[in-house]
């Protein structure tokens, strides 16, 4: 179920919150998890048993981690978890990618699986992946209870497309949360605006890619609006499911980490990191990278750390080679930067630094949209002009300027601009008498106009749904 | 009450009464808007629900019936046309109170193949016969042109054609039309305006067609054309007319899959899901229209869209019998199941999405 659905805004989200607000304090755990078990089987009802399966073995492994503590056995129940924990998503998300590869390379026939990817399987694989890793290093308590441990990794709001919400981080609010008017408010405000990133933003902007797409045109100019749409288009994307993920954990208490912090403005790459898709950069920090000597071994070491870090970075987001070409990409730069780049960045013109970081992104994410290695060339020699199809063309011509404020607003989103606006305007004697009045209006107005798109059956993909 | 009390009252209330007005809201089984049947409530059983088939039409039948939902159409429409300043909504642009659809790209493999559909049809049927065809421009022709929208390359469409059946005598109506020839919320032209083009295909034909001052206009003020559902901008009615005289009148039309007889109005389907079908009673795959008061023995044969159901009236004055073809509807391999071929004049008449979009032909 799609949080930007119908039947989610107005049949699952209304009768969850009455059912939740209803509950005893004692079963609201058992209220989210029905929920979200629900949810889930709504849109895989094939792969619920996948998913409580995932739960009984992070529980069992938790539980076997702990009680061998301290001795040998509880590093091997670790292997198991992480191993069996990786095998499944191996299986399932990586099968006919790795077959596909073999056959590629080997001259081989292997026959494909054809293996349907169980919605958000990399997001829950890596929150139980979290939980047994940070039992093991005692730095969270084995969780016991069962009901409590499937709901932190069945949650819904964050069940399918993060943020990775590791269990350390709420943990504490499985035990006892308060959800008052105040987080209500705020959560189902942080809600509607994800709501409107998503509906009244990204779709549009997927919309003008897959228009241009279809026009059949080749111009410099067409390979180009593509690549700006589609870097604004995946950020308004996973930003807004993001808000909409920690809006509603919000109204039922729990506390998630933050996820993007406008990631356009950074003026590094290194920076643009730690601005973009922030669970995920940290959890391979945090489980990968340092646990391989991070930054603190020779600097041969260091290097392939980082690479290696990259290629799965990469590898995670999708089962293609253009992913962890995209991965590698950023590697190539976090490694320049680090060894020479930083020191001149730090100097340089802010408006250089964005240049240099806007062009490398918009590249970055034409390598991510691609398909396959072949479409990623075509659209980058597209973009230099060698596609043969001139400067500019008319229906491009014409489908830009039909987005253009569309353009323009998604640029200016994408910056804090409008936020610290609001800020200020509120801080004013006319906006602290107006604000209170304005705000619950424009959130209403923002929700009734989602609503009105949705149910003219737009264009409403989720690109973070294929990770 | 503080913001944040307000705030959380506001959105409640809104997803509560979004869920209460799904709830008991009535379905409907159709949209006349759209020219569709609506989803309906989908079967709930172990099998659907295991399948996902449920929950997938589910996702359907939410979108289909929402409470208010032409409202909420209206709305977005709007929003997206005159607040996001889009040229067009849902591939439907507007131009000086008009209404048409986008349509960029021509697909020259499709308007080949019709071309070969129409020589195979000769060759098996009507070896002997004078045959012409025709493109009846559709709306983007004129507007598209001059308004700066992108449109299909009608030259190149032209010389597709040329090329293809240059055994066919061509009948050019780019000439004969502009964007008053067609109805302001449909794609369909306006029969009280097709003076000049009864008047061209007559002389490629070599026969009379009743002068229009010679018609009385029948007007129905409640049109709703196709695109105003599509773009769902809540532009007004406007009027349908259609024409009549005495030969039309003693028409009589033979459908052959309902095998009924009709007139050549059937006024009764102004009201119906399109108005439009009052001419000819709408689609239909194979009809006769059999004229008792011809001035000559003559017969034609038109192959023909939705257009040709307002023309073909006006071509009768000095044909026996028009028979009108649709082949979207009927296979080309069955059609000496029901028509004797026999010499009669054939025309090709086809709009460019027709030839567009030519595997839609049988």
């Amino acid at each position: 179920m799609l949080f930007s659905s119908i039947p989610f805004l107005f049949y699952f989200l209304p009768i969850v919150l009455v059912l939740y607000f209803a509950a005893p304090k004692v079963g609201k755990n058992m209220v989210l998890l029905l929920a979200s078990l629900f949810f889930y089987w709504w849109g895989e009802p094939r792969y619920v048993l996948l998913m409580i399966f995932t739960i009984v073995f992070s529980y069992g492994c938790g539980l076997l981690i702990d009680r061998f503590r301290g001795r040998a056995l509880s590093k091997v129940f670790l292997g198991v978890s992480v191993v069996g924990e990786l095998a499944v998503l191996g299986y399932f998300k990586y099968a006919d990618f790795f077959l596909d590869s073999v056959n590629a390379v080997l001259k081989t026939d292997f026959p494909m699986l054809a293996i349907a990817l169980p919605i958000g399987i990399s997001f829950y694989t890596f929150q139980t992946l979290s939980y047994t890793i940070d039992v093991y290093r005692g730095e969270v308590a084995v969780q016991r209870s069962l009901i409590k441990l499937a709901t932190y990794i069945a949650l819904f709001p964050q069940l399918i497309a993060g943020p990775i919400v590791r269990y350390s981080d709420v943990e504490g609010e499985l035990y006892t949360r308060r959800s008052g008017i105040g987080d209500v408010s705020d959560g189902l405000s942080r809600f509607v605006i994800g709501l409107s990133k998503k509906v009244l933003i990204a779709n549009q902007l997927g919309a003008l890619v897959a228009v241009l797409r279809g026009t059949g045109e080749s111009s410099v100019l067409m390979y180009w609006v593509i690549a700006i749409a589609f870097a604004l288009q995946i950020y308004f994307d996973f930003s807004g499911y993001s808000d909409m993920a920690i809006g509603l954990g919000r109204v039922f208490g729990f506390h998630f980490p933050e996820n993007f912090r406008y990631p356009f403005i950074a003026k590094s790459i290194t920076e643009f990191w730690r601005r973009w898709h922030i669970s995920l950069g940290s959890w391979f920090r945090d489980y990968v990278y340092i646990p391989m000597g991070g930054s603190r071994v020779a600097k041969g070491r260091q290097i392939l750390n980082i690479f290696v870090v990259w290629f799965l970075t990469g590898l995670w987001h999708g089962a293609a080679w253009n992913f962890v070409l995209w991965g590698l990409y950023f590697a190539v730069f976090l490694l320049i930067e680090k060894l020479w780049l930083y020191q001149y960045l730090e100097k340089l013109p802010a408006a250089v630094c964005h240049v240099y970081l806007l062009a490398v992104t918009v590249f970055s994410f034409v390598i991510f949209n691609g398909v396959g290695l072949s479409g990623v060339i075509t659209d980058l020699s597209g973009m230099l002009g060698l596609a043969g199809g001139g400067l500019v063309s008319e229906k491009t011509l014409y489908y830009s300027s039909s987005y253009a404020l569309l353009l323009a607003a998604a640029l200016i989103g994408a910056t804090p601009v409008v936020k610290i606006a609001a800020e200020r305007f509120g801080k004013s004697k006319l906006g602290a008498a107006v604000m209170p009045a304005l705000q619950p209006v424009v959130l209403l107005v923002l929700l009734v106009v989602c609503t009105a798109y949705l149910v003219d059956g737009s264009f409403n993909p989720f690109l973070y749904f294929r990770f | 009450m503080d913001k944040q009390k307000v705030t959380a009252a506001i959105l409640l209330g809104a997803f509560g009464v979004g869920f209460l007005g799904c709830v008991l809201h009535q379905d409907q089984e159709w949209s006349l808007s759209e020219r569709r049947r609506l989803a309906q409530k989908p079967i709930l059983s172990a099998q659907t629900l295991m399948d996902g088939k449920f929950m997938k039409e589910f996702e359907s039948y939410s979108l289909d019936q929402f409470p208010l939902r032409e409202t909420f159409r209206n709305l977005k429409a709007q929003v997206h046309y005159y607040v996001m300043q889009h040229k067009d909504n849902n591939g439907i642009y507007l131009v000086d109170g008009s209404l048409s659809k986008l349509e960029t790209n021509l697909q020259q493999e499709s308007v080949k193949s019709a071309a070969d559909k129409f020589r195979a049809l000769r060759e098996r049927y009507f070896p002997d016969s004078d045959v012409y065809y025709g493109v009846i421009p559709d709306k983007n022709y004129y507007l598209a042109q001059e308004k700066g929208y992108p449109h299909i390359n009608y030259k190149k469409l032209d010389a597709i054609l040329a090329e293809n059946l240059a055994d066919m005598e061509r009948i050019d109506l780019y000439d004969c039309l502009g964007a008053e020839n067609y109805y302001k919320t449909d794609s369909h032209w306006r029969q009280e305006t097709l003076g000049k083009v009864t008047d061209r295909i007559a002389e490629h034909l070599g026969v009379d067609v009743t002068d229009f001052d010679d018609y009385s206009e029948t007007v129905y003020d409640q049109f709703h054309g196709v695109y105003r559902g599509q773009s769902a901008l809540p532009l007004p009615a406007e009027n349908l007319v259609y024409l009549s005289n005495d030969i039309l009148d003693h028409c009589t039309v033979h459908h052959f899959e309902t095998g009924k007889d009709t007139g050549i109005y059937e006024p009764e389907k102004l009201h119906g899901k399109d108005a439009y079908d009052v001419f000819l009673g709408g689609a239909d795959a194979l009809l006769t229209i059999t004229n008792p008061n011809a001035a000559t023995e003559r017969e034609l044969i038109l192959f023909r869209d939705s257009f040709g159901s307002s023309l073909a009236p006006l071509l009768v004055k000095d044909y026996a019998s028009v028979t009108l073809v649709d082949l979207r509807y009927v296979s080309s391999s069955i059609l000496d199941q029901f028509i004797d071929f026999h010499g009669q004049d054939v025309l090709f008449l086809y709009s460019p999405s027709v030839y567009n979009n030519s595997t839609m032909l049988k």
